[in-house]
């Protein structure tokens, strides 16, 4: 549950995949790529990182994401080069949490939603280590289950509207307007975040 | 607005989402209410904590660099390996007929994606047109609920004569007229009540193109839009009834009924 916070660390060992993607002879639109996807590489990783709540996993999802629109750059009819990519990032990050994280994916249900905010307690020796109310912060964003992280997400750091949102993560907007009061909610009565606020005195 | 609707409303307010009609509303019942005025704070206060104290992770530079380097390497389409001489022929034709197919179908494309802009930003204006009369509280040039009184107001003014009518009987009274832009021309504006709700039928003379009475149906910022050809005119509905009213309404008056 502890997100790790070396965004560096993991560097060093990423590089086979894009070799896969070298050994496509199929000509594609690099400088096309070079426009629509590589100015969006920061809000790619920071959906990956939020995602997969990992540095090194962050960085093989872009990759993944990369090489998929790399293919699919033909496909990309104009519009928001920010929406479409992003849809493509989270794809690729479902995908990766599809093979290494299974379960995260079917706690994603309403009952277990409760049941994560809630034993998201911290322990004492947690709450004597943190001392940076931002890393509470961190840790509840980071506990909130999938569907309503990624949406959390997409708004207050990404800032996308609405629309772009129900497109990346297809959804009806209807939806996406649900799940961000949901997370709201649980972030608001989090317990990571109560207990700094009383030890703290309120505010 | 009361404080119930102004409750469920506030994220959507908080995130910009609302319109400036509703945004409008949503303010001055926020001004003169404390619990929902606390609960709009309590939102603001959450956003900027996130904002600032949440980390936003940018690419780091090694896999910003990996990226650029993996592309540099990549085959460009646009420079293709030169061809033999005599197969060049051969891909010439073919690509000569690929070239004119590609084209007609451009042309196909460029057509339907300009009709469907025509008509987007006509739904766009008219949907202002609705939200500023709203707003103003310019609803009605002409307050009658007599159509013999309204019809010769608007042609008076107009190039055309619009269909007006009356649906008391049917719960949509007519509450008069005003006078419009729209698409670079002057058309009339039919206002019509249902219960609370105001419903703005913008109307000008049908220029070619098909007859379509039944109502196509788009929603825009809150509002609905509905579309019809018939009865000699073009019909825009617009109203936050629902889509279903509305579609009835320009349905009767593209029928001519």
């Amino acid at each position: 549950m502890v997100p790790d916070r070396a965004p560096g660390r993991g560097i060093n060992r990423v590089a086979p995949r894009y070799d896969a993607l070298m050994g496509t002879a199929r000509p594609v639109d690099s400088s096309r790529f070079e426009q629509v996807v590589v100015p969006q590489l920061d809000a790619a990783y920071n959906l990956a990182r939020w995602l997969t709540r990992n540095a090194s996993d962050a960085e093989d999802v872009v990759q993944d994401a990369c090489e998929r629109a790399l293919k699919y750059m033909a496909a990309f009819r104009g519009g928001e080069p920010k929406a479409w990519f992003l849809t493509i990032v989270r794809h690729a990050g479902y995908d990766w949490i599809k093979r290494n994280r299974p379960t995260e994916l079917i706690a994603d249900g309403t009952d277990a939603i409760e049941r994560a905010a809630d034993t998201a307690m911290p322990t004492p020796e947690q709450n004597a280590l943190r001392n940076a109310s931002s890393t509470a912060l961190t840790e509840a964003i980071a506990a909130l289950p999938l569907g309503y992280r990624e949406v959390l997400i997409l708004r207050e750091l990404e800032e996308l509207p609405y629309r772009d949102i129900a497109r990346v993560v297809d959804i009806p907007i209807g939806t996406v307007m649900s799940r961000l009061a949901r997370a709201r909610a649980l972030l608001q009565r989090s317990p990571l975040l109560i207990a700094i606020r009383e030890r703290s005195g309120g505010s | 607005m009361n404080c119930h609707e102004a409750m469920a409303m506030l994220p959507t307010y908080s995130d910009g989402e609302l319109d400036a009609v509703q945004s409008a509303a949503m303010e001055k019942h926020v001004l003169g209410c404390p619990e929902c005025s606390a609960q709009r704070d309590a939102l603001a206060a959450l956003r900027v904590r996130i904002r600032s104290e949440a980390p936003y992770y940018p690419a780091p530079a090694a896999l910003r660099e990996k990226v650029r380097a993996a592309l540099a390497r990549t085959p460009l389409a646009a420079h293709p390996a030169p061809r033999p001489p005599r197969e060049r022929w051969h891909w010439l034709s073919a690509g000569a007929l690929a070239g004119s197919a590609a084209t007609v179908f451009a042309w196909f494309l460029g057509t339907a994606v300009l009709d469907w802009r025509v008509s987007t930003d006509l739904d766009a204006e008219v949907v202002a047109n609705h939200a500023r009369a709203t707003l103003a509280h310019r609803l009605t040039d002409v307050s009658s609920s007599d159509r013999h009184t309204v019809k010769p107001w608007l042609s008076s003014r107009l190039d055309y004569s619009p269909p007006v009518q009356d649906f008391t009987a049917d719960g949509w009274p007519l509450v008069g007229g005003r006078l419009d832009y729209l698409g670079g021309q002057a058309v009339a504006t039919l206002v019509y009540r249902y219960r609370e709700h105001t419903i703005d039928v913008f109307v000008r003379p049908l220029s070619g193109g098909v007859v379509a009475p039944t109502p196509s149906l788009t929603a825009r910022r809150g509002f609905n839009v509905a579309h019809a050809t018939g009865a000699g005119m073009e019909w825009w509905g617009v109203s936050d009834v629902s889509a279903d009213v509305l579609a009835a309404l320009v349905a009767r008056l593209a029928h001519g009924e």
